[in-house]
């Protein structure tokens, strides 16, 4: 599991690689602090490259719209693959995020 | 030329049809630390593969069945001791049943609630996502307590 950041016209960026299972969470969680530091300009997560994601990835990615959304932040998944797709529609999370 | 290779063909077919009928048995025990779950994905990769599971319900049985040995490695046992967890697999004609065992405290998670996924962000709890997944993408999930040993039954069907 590995991530990458930019930041791009005012957007924030990280893009994610691999498996986001129970024991890469800990150090993903340390990986996105710097997305929880938004300070109301948009957050993306590029999902195109992750494999898969369990629950402790998806409780990361809640986490940061509680604490991102109130802040004025939109909150964008994008490339999300048709089996991790189908993960976010049944745990709901395609009502909360925008997915494009 | 292309009748012997038909032979050939059938032949294969009928030896890979024998291996299905036996079960495919494997096991795996764990200590309750979470930085073991790549050894369980692995374990569950080989499992999936005897099963004959395409890649989609692979991956959705790597999560099922990481949120059941999870919930076990983060609650069967009390903060700060040590404990197993272990992972039986029969993989077979009709599909694939795994069978996690614990010693720790008494725990079913067939029972739990569902979680309510269309509540807001601002009011969605952050626990509960795991058993509920686990819940969906297995066809049967059963629990037994056995002396002092949690039982979970998960099973999945062969649908191709």
């Amino acid at each position: 599991m590995k991530t990458t950041f930019k930041k791009e016209n005012n957007q924030l960026i990280m893009a994610f690689f691999g498996r986001l299972d129970t024991a890469a969470a800990v150090q993903t969680e340390k990986d996105m602090q710097v997305l929880y530091d938004c300070d109301g300009c948009d957050i993306v997560l590029d999902c195109d490259q992750l494999e898969y994601i369990s629950s402790s990835g998806l409780r990361l990615f809640l986490g940061l719209l509680k604490v991102a959304k109130p802040k004025g932040s939109r909150v964008c998944i994008s490339g999300l693959s048709n089996d991790l797709r189908q993960v976010f529609n049944m745990t709901g999370f395609t009502n909360l995020f925008e997915i494009v | 030329m292309i009748r012997s290779n038909y032979i050939i063909f059938a032949h294969d077919m009928s030896k890979s049809e024998e291996k299905r009928q036996q079960d495919i048995r494997s096991s795996l025990i764990l200590p309750n630390d979470v930085q073991e779950v790549p050894r369980l994905a692995e374990f569950v990769d080989a499992a999936c593969e005897a099963a004959g599971f395409d890649m989609s319900t692979t991956m959705q049985m790597n999560l099922a069945i990481e949120e059941a040995v999870v919930n076990v490695m983060d609650y069967a046992y009390p903060p700060g001791t040590k404990g197993d967890v272990c992972i039986e697999a029969v993989a077979g004609d009709n599909g694939l049943v795994i069978t996690i065992t614990d010693n720790g405290t008494p725990f079913d998670p067939t029972t739990r609630g569902e979680v309510d996924t269309t509540l807001p962000a601002e009011q969605r709890s952050i626990g509960g996502l795991g058993i509920m997944l686990m819940r969906r993408y297995m066809d049967s999930t059963e629990y037994k307590r056995e002396g002092d040993r949690n039982i979970l039954t998960l099973t999945k069907k062969r649908t191709n």
